[in-house]
């Protein structure tokens, strides 16, 4: 971050480049009219002061219509060039194009979350004292595509909040029981601040978050659920992994498989943990080690007593393969794949869920379903 | 260019004599707590709301300190997050309800309407004083309210954040409500007063402009103070009865409430400013020994901007979720009501030209405002324009804008106005010296401190933010510093106005030899203003042919550079010479 403001702010869509200029014509005009009231007010208080002792000697003079005329019209003509042009930018702003891919952005004290057509969702920004220690790990940025248009659909889950891109020159109110939306068209990679404009509450300055903009095909990735170009470890809804959750959850996979368990805890697990398994050098039960790649994780769905790990017992039937296709189990291994340490949740974990990482309860089985039980 | 002349030269009349100074005067007539609590005397009350509200200053000044203080580090320099939201909420809540908008139309309109139309007193004495207590009763909910426990909402009170908070924002809407009467009633006693006690001769068209400007300010309180009154009382109904109005999540609508309080909170700045605008055209001319330039365009420009005013409050509104045509129209009306204040600004510099200049605090004080309110007024233009505002709204553009409208040109008009009626008021000259020193440190301190929030707004700082990110900081520390400046400023008066009460020199009747009405009474004047009825014979600013509005002579006015004693009938060089010309 840099620690210094450059003269011209930051410019980084198509309406902050129509806005420098009517910005700037602004400036002149009025600058311009300063100048004058300044320059002829300095003027007069020279010319025209008293000296000591003088004699005072000043002209009646009650006015010109003229004058008057002249000053009253001419502001106003200048005043309606800002008026007509503002209202062209004001146009692009609000007038959406109907083929544009349309985001979902919550705000609510003190967070702002984003949900992608499909079904990626994503922590923008807000205070991480007010959410989960998972959470705050979910913490990415709002992912628009470079030079494409954007429509982004905003609405608040408590009091009004306003989604400002100082990047962008745009903002907008977040009201609660009604959506509203505006048009982004990125012109520059990089990230941008996003800042809540309008008085939330206590932790409204530090309801800010961030805009990624990436290149289009990449933004493309990203929303088949092929890239995490959110830079936050979220599971990305629609993708293999997210598939590959709702299948774990079919199966009862997390019975057996739970997190976070082991001594001391009222879990008593009747299998290892899969989280952050992914990678690791598992050893085996009867000596040796594997890695933990996708043919293991494979090969320990279709016939679970190959390889069983090291201190447990082979309980695990081994029938899932009927049960499962080869695309559902393509899915499963990518959940597997994807899941991180902390990534699941125990059965018995009751916190409110913003959204995120996977739950156990309820099964979501489509990715706009996933959120609506959260608001 | 063609100058209307309206008359042929004159020799000006003698100036009248110096008036016997009465023993008793409206400050000495009677004694002790309960002849001012009970007094009737529209003076006395003028100067029961002076004190009021000069302590609610300090308090509000005190609030906007520690947020200035606090912003001198990205992550809050001493108050954490609710302690900052509840200062400057006690900042904006003070300052607008219970100084900005009380202070021209109660403290001057209160003591010098009556004098400068020649009239005894108010239309209503009585509902004159139960304006005050009214005042003090509201004032005193909303003080409780900001300083004991606080409140985090903003000024602007915006539901549904206002009807959940857990802070003391009951009380403090309840205050704000009941102050609210008070000026409907101080609006109304003005209202009438200048239509039924205007003394022979003061016809409309020979008005002192502070007349016209008190006029349109009573006609926006009378007609807009009952809205905020009904928005103020429906959200106590949802906070206090749960009635679902504006809050969705119980059936109400969030926006319905911004339409409320703009379309009283908008035209509530006029009702700030232009008094002050009022305040400026008697002090321009009678420090430039000139007849107001366009007498009639600036009487209608404030009765116009008290009119379209009303058809505006949405331009708060554009990214709030109104209408596209909405914010088309309101846009528009926008730009017109722009035009009546520029009108104002170039016809007071015309007032200038070939005047007769000096600068005594009034003047300085007044100059400032004409600077100060320029480019408060400019920058108005990047908010009333919808492409530019749907980046500014909400940032640190707006708080430099809004200050440079209500400080730079509200405080400094009331300043001015202080310093020029304080002699009639009291009877005692304050210092020359510090006085001008005061007007130019405020000026100069307001400067730094504003000007960087334009830079900061530009570059997308939101307001009320105690933790900003680091490139910030450096406008923000310059912004503090110029406050600290502005502070210095304030506190000056604060000294030497009290202190001018016991050592300053006594003040003749008409010391800066000005035309109006007010300067004919001895100073302090006496309870009954006038021991004759006046009779109007000319209008108010007939400076250069050297005549009151009763058609009497003016006495000499204060000498430009003698700053121990500028306020001697005679100048230092001897008795200045008078020769009018009238040019066309």
């Amino acid at each position: 971050m840099n620690t210094s403001l450059p003269g011209m702010a930051e410019r980084a869509s198509v309406v902050a480049d129509r806005f420098e200029p009517l910005f700037w014509y602004i400036v002149a005009w009025t600058g311009a009219g300063f100048l004058l009231v300044s320059v002829i007010l300095a003027y007069f208080c020279i010319q025209y002061r008293r000296g000591p002792g003088g004699p005072i000697s000043t002209p009646r003079i009650l006015g010109s219509h003229r004058l008057e005329l002249f000053w009253t019209l001419t502001p106003l003509f200048i005043f309606f060039t800002f008026y007509a042009w503002g209202v062209w930018i004001y146009n692009g702003v609000v007038q959406t194009p109907p083929d544009a891919p349309e985001i979902f952005v919550i705000g609510k004290q003190w967070m702002w979350k984003a949900q992608y057509p499909g079904g990626q969702r994503v922590i923008v920004g807000g205070n991480p004292g007010n959410m989960s220690e998972e959470d705050q790990a979910h913490i990415g940025a709002l992912v628009l595509p470079l030079d494409r248009p954007v429509k982004v659909t905003f609405i608040s889950e408590d009091v009004i909040h306003d989604f400002g891109v100082p990047a962008f020159r745009q903002k907008i109110d977040v009201v609660p029981g009604r959506y509203v939306s505006t048009v982004y068209h990125p012109t520059k990679l990089g990230e941008f601040h996003v800042f809540c404009d309008q008085y939330c509450g206590t932790w409204h300055s530090l309801m800010v978050g961030k805009i990624k903009v990436v290149p289009a095909d990449e933004f493309e990735l990203f929303i088949q659920g092929k890239g995490g170009a959110q830079g936050s470890p979220n599971p990305v809804d629609g993708s293999m992994a997210q598939k590959g959750w709702q299948h774990f959850q079919r199966l009862q996979c997390q019975s057996c498989h739970v997190p976070n368990a082991g001594a001391g805890t009222r879990l008593h697990p009747r299998a290892p943990s899969l989280e952050g398994l992914f990678g690791q050098t598992v050893p085996l039960h009867g000596g040796g080690t594997v890695v933990a790649d996708e043919p293991y994780i494979r090969e320990s769905i279709v016939n679970p007593r190959a390889k069983v790990v090291e201190g447990w017992e082979p309980v695990m039937p081994g029938n899932y393969e009927s049960q499962v296709t080869p695309e559902e189990l393509n899915e499963l291994v990518a959940y597997i794949r994807w899941l991180k340490p902390g990534g699941m949740i125990a059965p018995n974990d009751r916190a409110p869920a913003p959204f995120g990482a996977p739950r156990v309860t309820p099964p979501q089985s489509t990715p706009s379903g996933s959120s609506g039980g959260k608001q | 260019m063609s100058i209307v002349i309206a008359d042929e030269p004159r020799v000006a009349a003698p100036p009248p004599p110096e008036p016997v100074v009465p023993r008793r005067n409206y400050l000495n007539t009677e004694y002790g707590v309960l002849s001012w609590l009970l007094t009737v005397d529209h003076k006395r009350i003028g100067i029961l709301y002076l004190v009021s509200i000069s302590a609610f200053f300090v308090v509000g000044g005190i609030a906007a300190g520690l947020v200035r203080l606090n912003l001198l580090s990205p992550t809050g320099a001493i108050l954490t997050e609710d302690q900052y939201n509840r200062m400057f909420t006690a900042h904006g809540v003070v300052m607008l309800f219970l100084f900005l908008i009380p202070s021209i139309p109660a403290v001057f309109g209160n003591f010098f309407v009556p004098m400068m139309i020649g009239a005894k007193d108010l239309a209503f004495p009585k509902l004159n004083l139960a304006s005050w207590y009214v005042f003090m009763i509201g004032a005193g909910f909303a003080v409780y309210a900001v300083l004991v426990g606080g409140i985090d909402t903003g000024w602007t009170l915006y539901p549904p954040y206002s009807s959940r908070s857990h802070t003391n924002v009951t009380p403090g809407v309840f205050g704000v409500f009941i102050t609210g009467f008070s000026s409907i009633m101080t609006g109304l006693n003005i209202m009438v007063t200048i239509h039924k006690m205007r003394c022979p001769g003061m016809t409309w068209g020979r008005l002192p402009l502070f007349i016209w400007a008190m006029y349109a300010t009573s006609f926006i309180q009378l007609l807009g103070t009952p809205v905020v009154a009904i928005t103020l009382l429906l959200l106590l109904a949802e906070r206090v009865g749960g009635v679902g109005i504006f809050d969705p999540a119980i059936g109400g609508d969030p926006v319905l409430y911004q339409h409320m309080f703009w379309f009283y909170s908008h035209p509530a700045v006029y009702i700030m400013i232009v008094p002050g605008m009022g305040v400026v055209s008697e002090i321009l001319t009678c420090f430039s020994r000139k007849n107001i330039f366009g007498y009639k365009a600036i009487a209608w420009s404030s009765v116009g901007i008290a009119v379209v005013g009303f058809l505006v409050w949405a331009h708060h509104m554009y990214v709030a979720g109104i209408a596209y045509y909405s914010a088309l129209l309101f846009s528009f009306l926008t730009m017109l009501v722009a035009v009546p204040s520029a009108i104002k600004v170039f016809n007071w510099l015309a007032t200038l030209f070939r005047g007769s200049i000096t600068f005594h605090a009034p003047m300085l004080y007044t100059l400032a405002f004409l600077v100060l309110f320029t480019v408060g007024g400019v920058t108005g233009l990047f908010l009333a324009t919808l492409g530019t505002d749907i980046h500014l709204h909400d940032t640190y553009f707006v708080v430099a804008h809004f200050h440079f409208v209500m400080v730079g040109g509200m405080v400094l008009a009331y300043m001015a106005a202080l310093h020029y009626w304080w002699p009639k008021m009291t009877g005692r000259m304050y210092s020359d010296f510090w006085s001008r020193a005061s007007a130019t440190i405020i000026f100069v301190g307001f400067f730094f401190t504003f000007v960087p929030q334009f830079v900061l707004g530009y570059h997308g700082m939101p307001r009320r933010y105690p933790n900003y990110p680091q490139e910030f900081q450096i406008y923000n520390v310059l912004s503090t510093a110029g406050a600290s400046i502005l502070g210095f400023g304030y506190l000056l008066p604060g000294i030497y106005l009290p202190l001018s009460l016991f050592f300053g020199v006594k003040s003749p009747a008409n010391p800066w030899s000005a035309t109006g009405l007010e300067w004919q009474c001895p100073s302090p004047p006496t309870t009954f203003n006038f021991d004759f009825v006046p009779v109007v014979v000319c209008g108010p600013y007939e400076y250069a042919i050297g005549v009151d509005q009763l058609g009497r002579g003016l006495p000499d006015p204060p000498g430009p550079g003698d700053a121990a004693s500028p306020y001697r009938p005679v100048g230092p060089a001897g008795p200045i010479h008078k020769e009018t010309e009238v040019v066309g």
